[in-house]
């Protein structure tokens, strides 16, 4: 064979890269064809163009978090053979060599307490409450008690973490996050997710603002907090001699401004900011309005106690809470700090009691009276549940309670969930003994009534797709009227 | 052409197409495509075979023929054109997967497939000298890989039992020309549901899953699943499970992304399949009253062409505004729900423009907008109206009366209106209404009961009014951060509640509801003194004491010394901090505060001449939680020297108890004794040894927190 024609035919080094610079036309060519390919995803509109996925019950969420962990033992879940068994050793059968916090880890003996409160039923459904809870009592026919929860964390921070986002580690999306995302704001003049926190005098654990975080989702859908202070949020108005169209001028010029560092950078939290320099525009008239309890009737005054007119009280909260969801406001959360009873439980739940049961109630009678009950979510829980033996000394009427995520009540109202009593924990009330309901089935529940598949909302981040919800999470169905 | 030019051109050629290719399979979906590679993808189906033969014949070479190689040049030369042709008709393959929908998991299959033989025919162009055992390994696995995924192609044209055996040819659909009440249900109102969403992927160009629909027989005959009109063990038809699914489901019918079924084509579908099937029943044979003979003619088969599920749904945009939200109440539903917000921005616009689907509104919330009597007419004309919010709009129930024409209307709120059992008797009888929300600020439940008992209908929503509830009014607040004098102090006084009085005093005594003076501007406080306030409001009952007490700070040591030193983390501004005027925050770690831990607070004050004092005020915090427990002791000693102290006083503190964890600031005093004048003084302040068995640091010494010393 000729050499030449030989040499011509093989493959060496410098054939091999100056072909490949064809391939890397082919290559550009091809991208050329697929208008986007180097974009930011936007295939997320096709997952919330479709929402809700089904006829929502609630339209609204109203989620009043008892931070700290109430114990569903001195509340809810009722289990007289503590009383019976009071002080003897919690048996190592009903333990099953669960993991306890370093709190009571090394105590010796982990003696079973029995709650000091009367316990009676209330309601069609035969429901327990401590003589605590009066008022939420009076409103057993209207609740959906749910005594199966269970989590998987311990500790305040990863439980809380794990209920408002799905993971126990930060950076996801709150719940309202999600459902900001997903439903988008009713009123267009507030925000579709807000915070609101208040302190008992209860052994307190903090709440931070990674709670209502948005995680990877563009940050208008961040819960926005209101200050507990007088004017719930700050710097709403204008300074003197502005006039409100020179502000609209002014923002105006700072939107094109804004708008071309966009079209130049392609941030997207560019264009969240123009959304939220709108979104404040138009707060400062819609927010005096709604925010103002001062021309709230007596006997609404009355109904959530006095102390409601106080701003940053639990009570205020409440009433704040119903005023927001009349108004629109998708999602408002609740935080009342004070419930970590570790000593002293019975003197600083009595406290905390007082603080939320006329206003919780309240909440619930008076959205009910203006017939909004139906359309709204009323949820109303901690983080996990306490143990059924004393942390600390026990004495005749004083003990504590450590960490339980085993199991631990929370209860609902309104927005579709059907009134009445689901699951059962053992008499120990230590273990579930049936219809356990997970953080995450829990979570998908929620989604549900707002209309959302959990398993079809998702979000694209770093090349996987989220969901509140994880990989897990079972829609209660015995819970939903 | 020379050979050598041939593969020159050619190989080039491949190394731009198949990344181009790789490129193009894997953002398959989002290509966009033009109008000329549309038409290049028609080349697809006439260009496939040639590769398919050619390929074939390349696999004989290799395998038969291994030991007579043809010459380099050649060989090579048909090794390229081979690739060039695989790719070619791979490119095109992925052009004409754009144009028409066909069943995506074949699709996928094929693609890929087309993109390994393009790949593998290119590396045929480079085998060269390989032994000759992998020449013909590699040879099988191109004739498998060919052989199968051609065939995946060929599945996609003519239909999945492309090479069963063949069955005989159907009967033609007959031509449908006979009289309008000679009709049969089938041809009226199922062959064109079918026709329109259907046949398109299950008629004769496409036979998706081996299923036709264009003719009866064919239905009779059914898909690979078998028999689409009967159930199996009380299942529902298999036709009706698939068109039942939801959306998302992967057996859906027709499939997400193609024209859904309406409502009422559903509705048609499941009447006839339910009634039996029967493709001869006529039209007039089945009663008048029957439903799927309502259905049947009722039903207008669309135009060709003529996409009738989205003129159901139009498109809402145009009816939102800044307060006003209109929304499908879920996708894909047909039913409005309409939110108005803000009463003082209520524009009757914004309901008059939803003129155009006020058949559609199941749900109006208008809570506090001021309505008018031409707005009710508006909406009394929602006929499919469910629910609806009209609290606080400012009407009577006489204007409101004529929403009972709303036959629907089955839960409506009405709080706020002006109301009584007579006017509400009349508002609810003879009204479609199963749920009334009435409550306001004089509604009672008692006035109702009878009204309640007598209308079982309608259940009437009274909610609670505690108006005539006597509650103890919340207390007032004292808005004075400090409690330091210095020469006045403006001191401002402050009620969360409209119309409450706040009385206070300065004299120690309790504020009363008669004599007290009351408050109304803020006032100054120039001398030390507890001020004591209380709210009252009529109708309430009378608010605790809150008190607060001031301290003038008239006497300063000119200079302080530690004699032990505070904690490093704590020292503040140092000896100042005691004297500074300034409390420390409930933040103990603001550097406003001295704290001690492993000693007694000591320190000396000195006064250039010997001064006589009568009380020493140390403000401390308290935060047991913390550790930070109050104050054991203060003892003081006088000298003139600096040197040899005299004892004076010291004032014990009984220790908190376990129940009463107290976090915040508190006073501790000692006072000294009368008439004796020193130029030094020196104060020990005892902390707390041993924290008590109860607490979780037993044993272990407790802190003090001291910010602020006042002398007189």
């Amino acid at each position: 064979m000729n050499e030449f024609l030989e040499h011509g035919l093989n493959q060496n080094r410098r054939k091999f890269l100056s072909k490949l610079s064809l391939g890397i036309g082919g290559l550009a060519l091809g991208s050329l064809m697929v208008p986007g390919i180097f974009d930011a995803s936007n295939e997320e509109e096709l997952f919330t163009n479709v929402l809700p996925h089904f006829a929502p019950k609630a339209k609204r969420v109203i989620y009043l978090f008892q931070n700290g962990a109430p114990s569903q033992l001195d509340l809810f879940d009722y289990k007289p053979l503590l009383q019976k068994m009071q002080g003897s050793d919690l048996p190592a059968s009903i333990r099953m060599g669960q993991r306890l916090t370093g709190m009571t880890a090394n105590q010796t003996k982990l003696p079973l307490a029995g709650t000091k409160f009367n316990f009676t039923q209330h309601g069609s459904h035969g429901a327990w409450f401590s003589e605590t809870l009066p008022h939420i009592a009076s409103m057993a026919d209207d609740l959906c008690i749910v005594k199966t929860m269970y989590t998987e964390a311990i500790n305040h921070d990863p439980a809380l973490t794990f209920f408002q986002t799905g993971s126990q580690v930060g950076n996801r999306p709150s719940m309202g996050s999600w459902i900001s995302y997903g439903l988008g704001s009713e009123n267009k003049n507030l925000p579709a997710f807000c915070v609101l926190l208040s302190k008992g005098k209860g052994n307190g654990q903090g709440v931070y603002s990674k709670l209502w975080n948005n995680g990877f989702l563009d940050s208008i859908h961040q819960g926005v907090q209101f200050s507990s202070g007088e004017e719930p949020v700050k710097y709403l108005t204008d300074p003197e001699f502005i006039k409100r169209t020179d502000k609209r001028v002014m923002l105006d010029e700072i939107a094109a401004l804004n708008q071309a560092s966009y079209d130049k950078i392609g941030d997207p939290e560019i264009v969240t900011k123009i959304q939220q320099y709108e979104l404040a525009y138009r707060m400062q008239m819609a927010v005096p309005e709604i925010t103002s309890l001062q021309n709230e009737p007596e006997s609404i005054v009355k109904m959530y106690g006095p102390e409601c007119l106080i701003p940053g009280t639990y009570a205020a909260n409440c009433l704040l809470a119903r005023k927001l969801s009349e108004n629109g406001v998708r999602f408002v959360q609740l935080y009342h700090q004070g419930w970590d009873t570790h000593g002293n439980l019975p003197k600083e739940i009595e406290g905390q009691c007082r603080d939320v049961d006329q206003s919780s109630a309240a909440l619930i009678k008076d959205l009910k009276q203006r017939g909004l009950l139906d359309e709204t979510l009323v949820i109303w829980g901690g983080e996990f549940g306490r143990t059924n033996y004393c942390q600390g000394a026990l004495t005749k009427d004083n003990y504590g309670r450590d960490h339980h995520p085993k199991c631990f009540t929370i209860w609902m109202a309104g927005g579709g969930v059907k009134p009445g009593v689901h699951g059962e924990t053992d008499d120990f009330g230590y273990n579930i003994n049936s219809l356990p309901v997970h953080v995450h089935d829990f979570q998908a529940t929620v989604m549900h009534l707002m209309g959302i598949d959990h398993e079809r909302f998702t979000f694209k981040h770093q090349g996987r797709r989220y969901r509140l919800t994880d990989v897990a999470g079972k829609v209660v169905n015995e819970i939903i009227s | 052409m020379h050979f050598k030019k041939f593969i020159q051109w050619g190989e080039g050629l491949l190394w731009l197409l198949n990344p181009l290719l790789i490129i193009l399979a894997i953002f398959n979906d989002s290509t966009k495509i033009n109008l000329g590679l549309a038409w290049l993808g028609k080349f697809h189906p006439l260009l496939l075979h040639f590769p398919i033969v050619l390929g074939i014949g390349i696999v004989i070479y290799l395998v038969f023929f291994a030991h007579q190689r043809l010459a380099a040049n050649l060989e090579k030369s048909l090794f390229v054109g081979n690739a060039l042709l695989a790719t070619l008709v791979a490119l095109f393959g992925l052009f004409l997967s754009k144009q028409d929908a066909y069943d995506k998991t074949i699709v996928d299959l094929h693609k890929w497939g087309g993109v390994a033989i393009a790949f593998i025919s290119w590396g045929f162009v480079y085998i060269g000298e390989i032994k000759i055992n992998w020449k013909k390994g590699l040879g099988v696995v191109y004739l498998l890989v060919l052989l199968i995924f051609t065939h995946k192609g060929a599945q996609l044209t003519h239909g999945e039992d492309v090479l069963s055996l063949p069955h005989p040819a159907p009967a033609v659909a007959q031509e449908e020309n006979k009289i309008d009440s000679n009709i049969t249900v089938y041809e009226k109102a199922i062959a064109p549901i079918l026709e329109q969403k259907c046949v398109s992927c299950h008629g004769t160009e496409k036979i998706k899953g081996n299923l036709q629909l264009n003719t009866p027989e064919l239905i009779i005959k059914g898909g690979k699943n078998g028999n689409l009109l009967t159930g199996i063990n009380n299942q529902e038809a298999l036709l009706l499970q698939r068109i039942h699914l939801p959306n998302t489901d992967e057996k859906h019918m027709p499939p997400d992304g193609k024209l859904q079924l309406t409502l009422e084509e559903l509705n048609l579908l499941s009447k006839w399949v339910k009634a039996g099937g029967d493709f001869k029943k006529k039209l007039n044979e089945l009663a008048n009253t029957d439903t799927l003979s309502l259905l049947a003619n009722a039903y207008k088969a669309p135009k060709k062409g003529e996409d009738n599920n989205k003129n159901n749904s139009p498109d809402l945009k145009q009816y939102n505004t800044s307060y006003c939200t209109v929304y499908y109440s879920y996708f894909g539903s047909e039913e409005v729900f309409v939110d108005f917000f803000q009463g003082s921005f209520y524009k009757s616009e914004s309901l008059k423009k939803l003129a155009p689907i006020k058949d559609k509104v199941a749900s109006l919330n208008m809570q506090g907008m001021p309505l008018t009597k031409e707005d009710v007419a508006m909406i009394s004309s929602f006929s499919n109206l469910r629910k609806l919010n009209v609290n606080y709009s400012k009407l009577t129930l006489n204007e409101l009366a004529p929403l009972k024409s709303l036959l629907k209307l089955k839960n409506i709120s009405i709080c706020g209106i002006d109301l009584n059992p007579t006017t509400l008797a009349s508002f609810i009888e003879n009204a479609p209404f199963t749920l009334v929300h009435i409550w306001n600020n004089k509604t009672n439940e008692k006035e109702y009961a009878a009204l309640m008992a007598s209308n079982k209908k309608t259940k009437i929503i009274i909610g609670d009014n505690l108006d005539n509830e006597i509650l103890k009014i919340t207390n007032p607040v004292i808005e004075q951060d400090s409690s330091i004098i210095v020469n006045h102090l403006d001191v401002t006084l402050k009620h969360f509640m409209k119309g409450a009085i706040i009385r206070y005093t300065i004299d120690g005594s309790i504020p009363d509801s008669i004599n007290s003076p009351i408050y109304n501007k803020k006032f100054q406080l120039t001398k030390s003194g507890t001020l004591k306030t209380k709210a009252f409001k009529p109708g309430w009952l009378s608010s605790d004491v809150i008190e607060k007490t001031f301290y003038k700070s008239e006497i300063h040591p000119d200079s302080i010394y530690f004699v032990t030193q505070p904690d490093k983390k704590y020292a503040g501004k140092g000896a100042k901090t005691l004297v500074d005027y300034e409390l420390g925050e409930q933040n103990f770690s603001g550097g406003k505060w001295l704290a001690y831990k492993d000693s007694n607070m000591v320190f000396i004050t000195s006064f250039v001449q010997p001064k006589q004092l009568n009380h020493a005020n140390f403000n401390a915090f308290i935060d047991m939680g913390a550790y930070i427990f109050p104050i054991i002791s203060i003892k003081i000693e006088g000298s003139n020297d600096g040197k040899s102290f005299k004892y004076l006083n010291e004032a014990k503190f009984p220790s908190l108890e376990k129940t009463n964890m107290f976090r915040g600031n508190k006073s501790f005093d000692c006072s000294f004794p009368a008439n004796k004048a020193f130029k030094y003084y020196r104060f020990t302040l005892q902390n707390v040894k041993k924290l008590p068995v109860w607490h979780p640091g037993k044993g272990t010494p407790g802190w003090i927190f001291v910010d602020e010393l006042f002398l007189d």
